[in-house]
């Protein structure tokens, strides 16, 4: 399983992003994309937001769940009261695209691990879990005084604080 | 979507040029709720405000341009406050406001109380059919003007600007874009009863009430 | 009604007069508003010569016990205040001033802004108002952003407070 994180701003600017692997079942916690996919994940990201727009007024929830599928990419979507969207697209490794990943040799327990199955329930709560604790920390670099609105986060406090949530709970 | 920062991988490294507080805790090891309850002396902020008022009234020309400058003192607040008090509510009441009556119930209930320690005093809906777009926050003795007393020749200015302007960041931020103005009308309506009442005025843009319309038909 | 408060004076630490308000009429005579710039310069002079006159107040009415040399010093640095080792207070000057029909209690902020009381001779707890009024000024004017120090004192606010009050003081 590999993850790309990005927050969005509200004007669809970047404003962190962060890639990070798996830590659960033995994961070593390094994303095992592909050279090209690294481009084509943030593409995929920045096409969700239409549907994120749609879909954000019909649901007042801050987690909006997964919002769309490019192949075997899924994209989880959490937006914050401030509208400032966190967007998480993961990638089973049992279908993995990636030509490099080291894939064929954790089909056998991926699919008892969280996000086998990027649906289900429980892979719902665990990245409910994580975009709460990543928002946490957000509001925290937004009440910075030194903070406006719709700028990149470079605290790599910050950095660290979002590596633990994606260990902790992914 | 363009690349943050030259490493991706090598995520956690210190970047140049950052400081940290010489006990190493910085504003991520503080928890979010500590201050929730804490209140502060009504007379520092006073001496602060009227330092605010003081440097906003620097070299302005007009009335309209001192109220514009605490407006946007106002306005990051708003912004900030919105992701903090809705993180600070329990987790079943969690939800973004989608409706304007949503919307301005939050700033009257949950702003208010925050800011203030009390919640507004009204909510109206302009009665004006040809500004549906307007609605009324009612405060009958706005906190920030406690002290102050406006010379008669500066008579149309409310410093409550500033709270206007939070509420233009709160409105702003929810993605419900509006203009926010504060106007005194004590002693007009209610005789001498309220000589600070104040209404701020929230404006909101053509495109909200559109959006309103749509979710209300779905 | 015996107990009246009739008018206050605030006069900053130059001696000009920034503020004077007249609560009962038929307490004191009208006067001119030039007459009352020359009471307020004039006043200011006579206190400064009386703060003067004898700046501390004698170590030995406080003191008595002293006797001891080591306590000598300890009684001269602590002749105003209570406390042995408190610094003394400031030369108060001139406090009260009583005639036939009126008394008029001066008291001197820190920052030398003198607030002048004229009340009824029967009056009450003057001191205890002063202060009162003191408090409406340090919240009413010094927290306002539109107050220029030492200038006259043109508050809504601070009128309308102060007004409540001393009716409030009278009507008891």
């Amino acid at each position: 399983m590999s993850y790309h994180f990005a927050i969005i701003g509200t004007q669809d600017n970047p404003l962190f992003e962060y890639e990070f692997g798996t830590s659960k079942q033995g994961g070593d916690g390094q994303a095992r994309f592909s050279e090209q996919a690294h481009h084509l994940n943030q593409f995929v990201l920045h096409s969700s937001l239409d549907i994120v727009e749609e879909v954000q007024w019909t649901n007042g929830q801050l987690y909006l769940k997964v919002i769309d599928k490019f192949f075997t990419n899924y994209i989880s979507c959490f937006i914050t009261a401030g509208n400032v969207k966190f967007l998480l697209l993961h990638q089973p490794t049992a279908t993995a695209t990636a030509p490099g990943g080291g894939g064929s040799s954790t089909t056998t327990r991926s699919s008892t691990s969280v996000g086998a199955n990027p649906t289900s329930p429980q892979t719902e709560e665990a990245i409910k879990n994580f975009f709460a604790e990543v928002y946490d920390n957000y509001v925290k670099a937004v009440m910075s005084p030194f903070y406006r609105v719709n700028m990149e986060i470079r605290s790599p406090v910050f950095r660290q604080r979002v590596a633990a949530a994606g260990r902790k709970y992914l | 979507m363009a690349h943050l920062g030259p490493g991706k991988a090598a995520s956690s490294k210190e970047q140049a040029g950052l400081r940290y507080p010489s006990n190493g805790k910085t504003i991520y090891h503080r928890p979010l709720n500590r201050t929730k309850t804490a209140e502060l002396s009504q007379s520092s902020f006073a001496y602060l405000f009227s330092e605010m008022v003081t440097y906003a009234q620097r070299r302005v020309t007009g009335i309209q341009e001192l109220e514009k400058r605490l407006n946007l003192q106002g306005h990051p607040i708003g912004l900030k406050l919105l992701d903090l008090l809705l993180t600070r509510e329990p987790p079943r009441s969690q939800t973004r406001p989608l409706t304007i009556i949503a919307l301005l119930h939050f700033i009257k209930i949950n702003l208010w109380t925050h800011l203030f320690g009390r919640q507004a005093d009204r909510l109206e809906k302009s009665s004006d059919p040809d500004a549906p777009d307007e609605y009324m926050i009612v405060d009958n003795e706005p906190l920030v003007n406690a002290y102050i007393s406006v010379p008669r020749e500066m008579s149309q200015l409310n410093c409550a600007a500033f709270v206007a302007g939070i509420i233009e960041g709160v409105c702003d931020g929810a993605m419900f874009p509006a203009r926010v103005t504060a106007h005194s009308v004590g002693g007009k309506e209610e005789g001498e009863m309220w000589p600070g009442k104040t209404v701020f005025l929230v404006k909101f843009q053509p495109e909200v009430l559109e959006r309103e319309a749509l979710i209300g038909k779905g | 009604m015996f107990v009246t408060v009739f008018a206050l004076i605030i006069i900053n630490k130059a001696g000009g007069l920034i503020y004077n308000r007249t609560f009962h009429e038929g307490g004191l005579h009208k006067i001119s508003t030039n007459d009352y710039l020359v009471l307020a310069g004039t006043f200011h002079g006579v206190h400064a010569i009386t703060a003067r006159l004898n700046p501390l107040k004698p170590a030995a009415t406080l003191n008595r016990t002293s006797t001891s040399s080591s306590t000598t010093t300890t009684a001269a640095t602590g002749a105003g205040g209570g406390a042995p080792f408190a610094r003394p207070d400031p030369p108060s000057g001139l406090e009260v001033l009583e005639t036939e029909n009126f008394r008029m209690q001066c008291f001197t902020t820190l920052t030398g802004i003198k607030f002048l009381l004229f009340t009824d001779t029967t009056q009450a707890n003057v001191d205890l108002t002063t202060r009162r009024v003191y408090d409406l000024y340090t919240d009413y004017v010094m927290k306002n952003p539109f107050y220029q120090l030492e200038m006259p004192v043109r508050c809504d606010m601070f009128d309308r407070k102060l007004g409540s009050y001393i009716r409030e003081i009278n009507n008891r």
